[in-house]
């Protein structure tokens, strides 16, 4: 036991070193927490960069943390829990669940922590009903990203497809609205089917493998529309396994690098870029403006943008 | 001996206590003891089962997933506005009949524990899925969510779900005969066979036991989240196991005591929190967390390998 004491001391005087002391800084310095899903997706760790510059530029003291996992809600409602004890100002909150989150937002409102919700949306209904109040919500309209998506298979397939769906974890706000929005852009079109739709869980390797199986059952696939890119560059692994790179469109979303190195090489066709680190610095701010009790608008929309290969830098 | 090893994990409890009051403002308040000690009751009772599992020289995989199967049953039958008791019950029945299909594999079937739960970590998982199309259940009335969200005096109302749990499986374990052959079973399987002890029967109670704990913990969840997931309790085996073997619990059977588990169920949720007081990157947390689990074990063997030697 001595030796695991002398591990954790080491772990936390390597910390300890760059903490401020909070006594010196609760009065100067405003404290906002940042928690994230998770840290390994390039996605938040890009809205962890946006918050952090944002942060450093308005002499916040920003303290980020996330689950390991992306759908461990209670893990979540742990590290809220936790910050509250160290009297955080401010709660910016990613949340891995719409209705789950609620009951970590409780005991933040009893904590009198005002809250900010980023990129995922809190279910409305459970939020009320918990007499829970957010003060804004800062993302992308994740529907109209999948309209975008939609739109653009309808111009460049000519109304003719038959499409392969990878959907983001079941009950997801994200992913559903994602799909909800891809559905309503191509349900007029008689000649686009969604031949299939199987969720492959936000996961790059899941990606693959369902996809494969897609393709296995339905070998007429010629478009993909998959609700995030870790789940398109799955797939695009699979097509390439099947000897198939460039004949089929894949179409993603949150044009991360891979993805954009991949539409340049053409085994991508196109992905809706979304700005994480402009979320982030966004959720920073408002948190700022709230501290000082100025007012935030309820909903603070982050643009979106279709990258191709026509205009991608 | 037992008790030196006991003693040594309190000790460890303690100085990491320490260390952490040391380290930061915000840990020695009762606010966050009594939110470290509701944060560690779900992990906690899970464990109980788990240390009657790897008493008797077996494993149970399979914790997480029942506990998701249990809690799905759970919160749809509080949909269906059943009354609170019935839901509470069924959902115990579920995650019974899931611990006794493991044992009576195990024990009737002959095979390894770790391929039955291993099978059932799967099973229980798809059915939880599949028996919710993979979508949450949410939304339970304020009398259910008591369970998770009272308080007794100032005290949660999971710790004292928790410490009831203990009470009970420490009796069990310690006064009656059930409780001496699992440690029989783990000591020496053969030599209880041969002495009589139906051991088939027995092991399949225990992994019952095991089953049973993951509805209990489940039921504390879903209170907690007011929401039951079909993805919950991934990698609960784990924590579970861990806390297991911190406390001092032989993974060869045999050794160990609940009171160990539950200290090493502390330390775990201690460790976790005062990480997060602290502001340590979540990555840097779990190196800290695996090194303590290594670390734990590896003195447990030192220990046990210098006691044989003298």
């Amino acid at each position: 036991m001595k030796n695991a004491l002398a591990l954790i001391l080491i772990a936390a005087a390597s910390v300890s070193c760059n903490r401020e002391a909070p006594a010196d800084t609760r009065n100067s310095k405003p404290t906002v927490a940042l928690v994230l899903k998770t840290l390994n997706h390039p996605f938040f760790v890009d809205m962890r960069r946006g918050a952090q510059e944002a942060a450093d530029r308005l002499g916040v003291n920003l303290q980020v943390q996330a689950a390991e996992r992306e759908i461990d809600v209670e893990k979540q409602m742990q590290i809220v829990e936790n910050l509250i004890q160290t009297g955080i100002q401010a709660l910016a909150i990613t949340p891995s669940g719409s209705r789950e989150i609620v009951s970590a937002l409780v005991k933040a409102r009893d904590a009198k922590v005002p809250i900010i919700v980023v990129d995922t949306r809190v279910d409305e209904k459970a939020a009320a009903d918990a007499g829970v109040h957010t003060e804004t919500f800062v993302g992308s309209d994740n529907y109209e990203g999948g309209k975008l998506a939609g739109d653009y298979l309808l111009k460049v397939s000519g109304g003719k497809a038959r499409v392969g769906i990878l959907e983001g974890i079941p009950g997801h706000e994200t992913g559903d609205s994602r799909l909800r929005g891809f559905r309503d852009a191509v349900k007029a079109t008689p000649g686009v089917s969604i031949v299939a739709s199987q969720p492959a869980n936000w996961e790059r390797d899941q990606g693959f493998n369902v996809f494969q199986n897609m393709l296995q059952a339905h070998p007429d696939i010629d478009s993909v529309f998959a609700c995030s890119d870790l789940m398109a560059l799955g797939a695009i692994e699979a097509i390439a396994a099947a000897g198939r790179t460039g004949k089929i469109r894949v179409i993603g979303f949150d044009a991360l690098d891979d993805a954009k190195k991949a539409i340049g090489e053409g085994s991508m066709a196109a992905s809706v870029a979304q700005f994480p680190s402009e979320m982030g610095r966004v959720a920073v701010e408002s948190a700022v403006k709230v501290i000082r009790g100025e007012t935030v608008p309820a909903q603070i929309k982050v643009r979106l943008e279709l990258v191709t290969k026509e205009n991608l830098q | 001996m037992k008790n030196a090893r006991q003693f040594g994990t309190l000790i460890g409890l303690a100085v990491l206590c320490a260390i952490l009051w040391i380290l930061t403002p915000y840990f020695l308040t009762v606010s966050n003891l009594l939110n470290v000690a509701e944060q560690t009751s779900i992990n906690a009772i899970v464990a109980v089962g788990m240390t009657f599992v790897i008493l008797s020289g077996g494993i149970d995989l399979s914790v997480g997933s029942i506990v998701a199967l249990s809690g799905v049953v759970l919160g749809a039958s509080l949909k269906s506005d059943q009354p609170m008791l019935v839901g509470v019950i069924v959902a115990s029945l579920v995650g019974l009949a899931c611990g006794l299909g493991n044992g009576a594999l195990v024990s009737w079937g002959g095979l390894p524990p770790f391929i039955v739960t291993l099978g059932t970590m799967s099973i229980a998982r798809g059915a939880a899925l599949l028996f919710t199309e993979g979508r949450p259940v949410s939304g339970f009335d304020a009398g259910f969510r008591a369970l998770a969200t009272g308080r007794a005096g100032f005290i949660p109302a999971p710790v004292i779900v928790m410490l009831l749990v203990y009470l009970a499986a420490h009796f069990v374990l310690s006064r009656t005969t059930f409780g001496r052959y699992v440690y029989a079973i783990g000591g020496n399987e053969e030599a209880t066979r041969l002495s009589g002890v139906a051991i088939r029967f027995h092991k399949t109670m225990i992994y019952g036991v095991s089953g049973l704990m993951s509805a209990v913990a489940a039921i504390i969840l879903t209170a907690r989240l007011n929401s039951a997931q079909p993805i919950a309790g991934m990698m609960y085996e784990l924590d579970a196991i861990a806390a297991t073997v911190i406390g001092g619990t032989s993974l060869m059977g045999g050794e160990g005591s609940l009171g160990g588990t539950l200290v090493g169920a502390l330390i775990m949720g201690v460790l976790r929190n005062g990480l997060n007081l602290l502001g340590v990157s979540s990555f840097l947390q779990q190196i800290v967390i695996g090194g303590v689990i290594v670390v734990a074990v590896l003195l447990d063997t030192i220990l046990k390998r210098r006691n044989r030697s003298i």
